[in-house]
């Protein structure tokens, strides 16, 4: 049984990309427009791991990382921010709140999906 | 020599005009120098990501071609089976990398909109420091009157509260991909 991600990012056209990249190395995608969408969708479905963007409308990706960090099923599941935010400050703050890594967009689908498959196989 | 205050603890009418001109142009100076920041780096991300798409596409159908032509030969038996199958392989991890790097280059509306974003609020920050000028129509009090000298200070105090500035989530210069730390 393929491993299923969580793509949170208020950008459509990048939500597409993330999809299209993952779906071809081999993963299930559910996909989310901001961090309070991804909070519900992670209610519903535990996910194997987590992709956010940080700079979203409403909920933030570092307050859905929080969020996710409260709940018993997502202490330990993977999550990683995927944002054009480069600052140290920042990637100290995701790291607080629970990150795993920090990718500074524009990702690269075969660098990103080694990343994932070194995380969630 | 420090200006005279009116007995009321104001700055003198000149003093206030001269403190109203400067604040409307170092705040719309500001606004205008973000704009036009954004722009240049939105010119500079947009034209890297046009020239990789192009490049990309391109290469994607010239591999296409030659898959065509493994394809025919094939077909024709010109080509051995064992050799053809490695044409179709090779082609295959070639596209996937054009394909790959096009994927890169398409996420530069996810960074322009950002900018855009931002300049739109600068816009509105430099609409509102010329909003603030605004009297509304009301006649202004008599020159040199210290209700004029109260209006003055607080249309400079609202140029001042409206100018706060935008921090930018968007600091590529290029199209490449970018770092990943894993913590």
């Amino acid at each position: 049984m393929s491993k299923t991600i969580l793509a949170v990012d208020d950008s459509g056209s990048l939500r597409q990309m993330l999809s299209f990249s993952l779906k071809a190395a081999g993963y299930g995608v559910v996909e989310a427009v901001d961090g309070q969408d991804g909070l519900d969708k992670a209610r519903k479905q535990t996910v194997d791991l987590v992709l956010t963007d940080q700079n979203m409308p409403g909920m933030d990706g570092l307050s859905l990382i929080k969020a996710l960090r409260g709940m018993k099923n997502y202490q330990n599941v993977p999550i990683l921010m995927l944002t054009t935010e480069t600052g140290d400050d920042m990637k100290a703050m995701g790291r607080a709140a629970g990150a795993n890594g920090w990718l500074v967009k524009p990702f690269d689908p075969a660098r990103l999906t080694e990343v994932v498959k070194k995380l969630i196989g | 020599m420090l200006p005279q205050e009116s007995p009321s603890g104001e700055l003198p009418m000149n003093t206030q005009v001269m403190r109203l001109l400067s604040g409307v142009s170092v705040h719309g100076d500001q606004h205008l120098a973000e704009v036009e920041r954004d722009l240049v780096q939105m010119d500079v991300l947009l034209d890297e990501a046009i020239k990789k798409l192009c490049t990309n596409f391109m290469a994607i159908h010239h591999a296409v071609d030659r898959q065509q032509e493994a394809l025919n030969g094939l077909l024709a038996g010109s080509i051995p089976a064992a050799e053809c199958a490695a044409r179709f392989e090779a082609l295959r991890g070639e596209i996937g990398q054009h394909v790959g790097a096009a994927v890169t280059g398409l996420q530069f509306q996810d960074m322009t909109s950002q900018l855009i974003g931002r300049m739109v609020q600068h816009l509105a920050g430099l609409r509102d420091v010329f909003g603030a000028l605004d009297t509304n129509g009301a006649a202004l009090p008599e020159s040199g009157s210290e209700a004029l000298l109260a209006l003055l200070g607080d249309i400079g105090s609202r140029v001042g509260v409206r100018s706060s500035g935008v921090r930018s989530t968007v600091n590529q210069r290029h199209m490449e991909s970018g770092d990943i730390e894993l913590f």
